[in-house]
């Protein structure tokens, strides 16, 4: 059995820099090295290595019984994953597309999540796996997740947008003693922009704090996942006509950092929310609500939001690329609200 | 054979209670037909059935009582204990510490949730929803469990989850090598859910520690018959079947998957035939008529065990009305296990106007 690990989880140890996946697969590796109750299940996972490579290597490393590969039965195996969580381990559960979760939703609502106030005690366990669209994969293997279960209490939802919040997140996670959705976005797994070099020490992200990805004046843009980083694009555009946009990346959705964005809403006078999933029941509402109720004295125009139109997602490319909100859908939204 | 309980019942009314069942007489030298070849169980396995068994029916009637008057659902009175399920649980490594075996009692009966530890006012409480059961009320349903003690919920979870968590416990013992096993009863009708299948099918894979128990008869079971063996044998898993057996017959089977299941060789179904109200007791009778019959257990002794089991849901059901119910507090209770309690504004003490927006501010703040 080989105890070196391999290239793509040893990145930060050589000193090179990991790309969003390899920061997926660093935190995995670490966290089973470090703690023995952790173990993987999925679809896949072990000998082929993942669907998209997250595990590949961690099957000769930590063997059968902390890899398993599962049958194709998502509710089965997350339920099962439950299970094992009561015994005191610390299961880390792969949907080979976030898609696949919907028949976990059954066990994830009605089970897991009610557990500790049913008095059966925390399941600390994470789903986790790839969401979003822009890689032509139609609507079976491109939705954004997280709103089916934001309305559930007993779960935390953890949607990181670069590869160092990616690993600080997910160690967090797998060390949180409440059940955790964690989606990665498919188009930053191996974007090249998003490449950095990690913090060589065993660092965690605390669940449930947004960061200021970039710091304004003029207008509030509170994002997540990938578009952060269509909101930085947009905010490069608009300070070429000295629009000084802040952008709030959320990082956790649940529990919601509603401090971090009254704080920056009460500096700027205007929001604009941006997310990938589609429009109507997605996160915006609920953030303009709470804005509503926190900080509307400060509100200097609407609240508005950029979203995905409200349809499944497309399959063929140019209607896919309509579907999802664009770099100058932010900007022309932006412009809007700060000359209001 | 055991006397009929009809013919034994000469004790007072009991509030909770009704009738009690005292002075068992014990008739013929060795119990009914069905149970003469049947090898004696060591003499604490005989006493706890024995308790466990007098405990059940008690409380079964106590039950029904207390629904009739209104002091429980109406629901519940028709509210059944089928024996045997507890014979089949006390046949498992129950412990108080967290590190005995598991058991999801299922929907219809608290026998294995008695045999695993729970008492007869855990069991009142729950089902009074009062605030002091270990679910605090919270759901106020059938989600009863206690993980220290094995209890994994009482019902309330549909469609084969629980196999699916119990498969995944049962998993959890095999890798850590634990002498553990887990149990889970389920209704006909559940094996029609995919859910159970998908549990099932996981479990016979990584030949989990597992034994699944398929009520046969309950009121959801009107749809199809399920062949239930050729179900098990699809998972490449044992089967066995429980109809008018002696308790001694159910208890060494059970013990036997159960030694099957921690040896590695996987998990076991047990179908539960159906029986007459009238008849799961007379099979406690004839026990109790046995092991009275070989000596195993005196007269004298069984009288005390009866008595001390109707003593115990007596107390219970006496001290139910005195049980509080939950409080807002427990109502509150965070769902994270870091989330601080959020009392609405509205409702915050002293009560207040609604405050001007200059205050609302304050008031969502603290």
């Amino acid at each position: 059995m080989p105890t070196e690990a391999p290239p793509h989880v040893n990145r930060t140890r050589a000193g090179e820099a990991a790309t969003f996946l390899e920061a997926i697969s660093e935190a995995l590796w670490e966290e089973m090295e470090r703690d023995e109750r952790v173990f993987l299940m999925g679809e896949d996972i072990g000998a082929y290595g993942g669907a998209f490579k997250v595990t590949r290597g961690f099957l000769d490393r930590f063997g059968p019984s902390r890899v398993i590969d599962t049958p194709i039965s998502e509710g089965g195996f997350t339920g099962a994953a439950a299970g094992a969580a009561h015994m005191g381990l610390r299961p880390v559960v792969e949907m080979q597309f976030m898609d696949f979760v919907s028949p976990a939703y059954d066990v994830l609502t009605n089970y897991i999540a009610t557990s500790l106030y049913r008095g059966a005690g925390p399941i600390p366990l994470v789903v986790r796996g790839p969401v979003g669209g822009g890689n032509r994969g139609g609507p079976f293997h491109s939705q954004n997740v997280e709103m089916a279960f934001f309305h559930t209490p007993g779960l935390k939802i953890v949607y990181p947008s670069n590869p160092r919040d990616a690993k600080g997140l997910l160690k967090s996670s797998i060390r949180d003693d409440d059940p955790v959705i964690f989606e990665e976005h498919k188009g930053l797994y191996r974007a090249p922009h998003c490449r950095e070099v990690l913090p060589p020490d065993d660092y965690v992200i605390p669940l449930g704090r947004a960061r200021t990805a970039l710091e304004g004046e003029h207008l509030t843009i509170v994002t997540y996942g990938l578009m952060v980083h269509r909101s930085l694009d947009a905010a490069a555009e608009l300070a070429r006509d000295g629009i000084r946009v802040e952008i709030i990346d959320l990082r956790t959705l649940l529990p919601l950092d509603e401090e971090a964005v009254a704080v920056s809403l009460r500096k700027t006078g205007k929001l604009l929310i941006v997310h990938e999933d589609t429009r109507t029941g997605g996160i915006a509402g609920e953030i303009a609500i709470r804005m509503n109720e926190r900080a509307f004295e400060w509100l200097d125009g609407p609240i508005l939001r950029v979203t995905a139109i409200d349809s499944p997602v497309p399959f063929s490319g140019e209607l896919e690329d309509y579907f999802l909100p664009s770099v100058q859908d932010v900007v022309t939204a932006a412009r809007y609200l700060v000359e209001y | 054979m055991g006397t009929p309980p009809g013919d034994a019942v000469n004790g007072a009314e009991i509030p909770g209670l009704g009738r009690r069942v005292t002075g068992l007489v014990i008739s013929g030298p060795a119990g009914s037909p069905r149970g003469r070849s049947v090898t004696p169980l060591g003499g604490r396995v005989a006493e706890d059935l024995l308790y466990l068994g007098f405990q059940g029916r008690f409380l079964e009637a106590s039950v029904r009582n207390l629904a009739g008057s209104g002091l429980l659902d109406t629901g519940l009175s028709d509210f059944g204990i089928d024996v045997r399920t507890t014979v089949i649980a006390r046949a498992m490594r129950c412990g108080q510490d967290g590190r005995g075996d598991l058991c999801h009692p299922g929907l219809r009966s608290p026998g294995p949730a008695l045999a695993f530890g729970a008492t007869p006012l855990e069991v009142l409480r729950h089902l009074a929803r009062k605030g002091t059961t270990p679910a605090s009320a919270r759901t106020g349903g059938w989600s009863w469990t206690d993980v220290r003690r094995g209890v994994m919920g009482w019902g309330g979870a549909r469609g084969g989850m629980m196999t699916q968590v119990l498969a995944g416990a049962a998993l959890a013992f095999k890798q850590r090598g634990e002498d553990r096993a887990a149990l889970v009863f389920e209704t006909r009708a559940t094996l029609q859910a995919g859910g159970w299948h998908e549990g099932m099918n996981l479990a016979g894979a990584v030949r989990a520690p597992l034994i699944v128990v398929v009520e046969d008869g309950l009121p959801s079971d009107s749809s199809e018959e399920t062949d239930v063996e050729a179900v098990a044998a699809s998972y490449g898993v044992a089967f066995e079947r429980v109809a008018e057996d002696a308790h001694e017959r159910v208890f060494r089977m059970v013990a036997s998957a159960r030694r099957r299941a921690v040896s590695g060789e996987g998990p076991t179904v047990i179908v539960l035939v159906p029986l007459a109200e009238e008849d799961s007791w007379a099979l406690h009778d004839d026990f109790a008529a046995r092991v009275v019959a070989r000596g195993d257990v005196t007269q004298s002794v069984l009288d005390d065990i009866e008595s001390a089991a109707a003593t115990a849901v007596d107390h219970a059901s006496g001290r139910l009305n005195k049980e509080p119910g939950p409080s807002a507090r427990d109502a509150l209770a965070p769902v994270l296990t870091d989330a601080v309690p959020v009392v609405p504004w509205t409702r915050r003490d002293p009560p207040s106007p609604a405050p001007p927006p200059s205050t609302q501010r304050a008031v969502d703040a603290d």
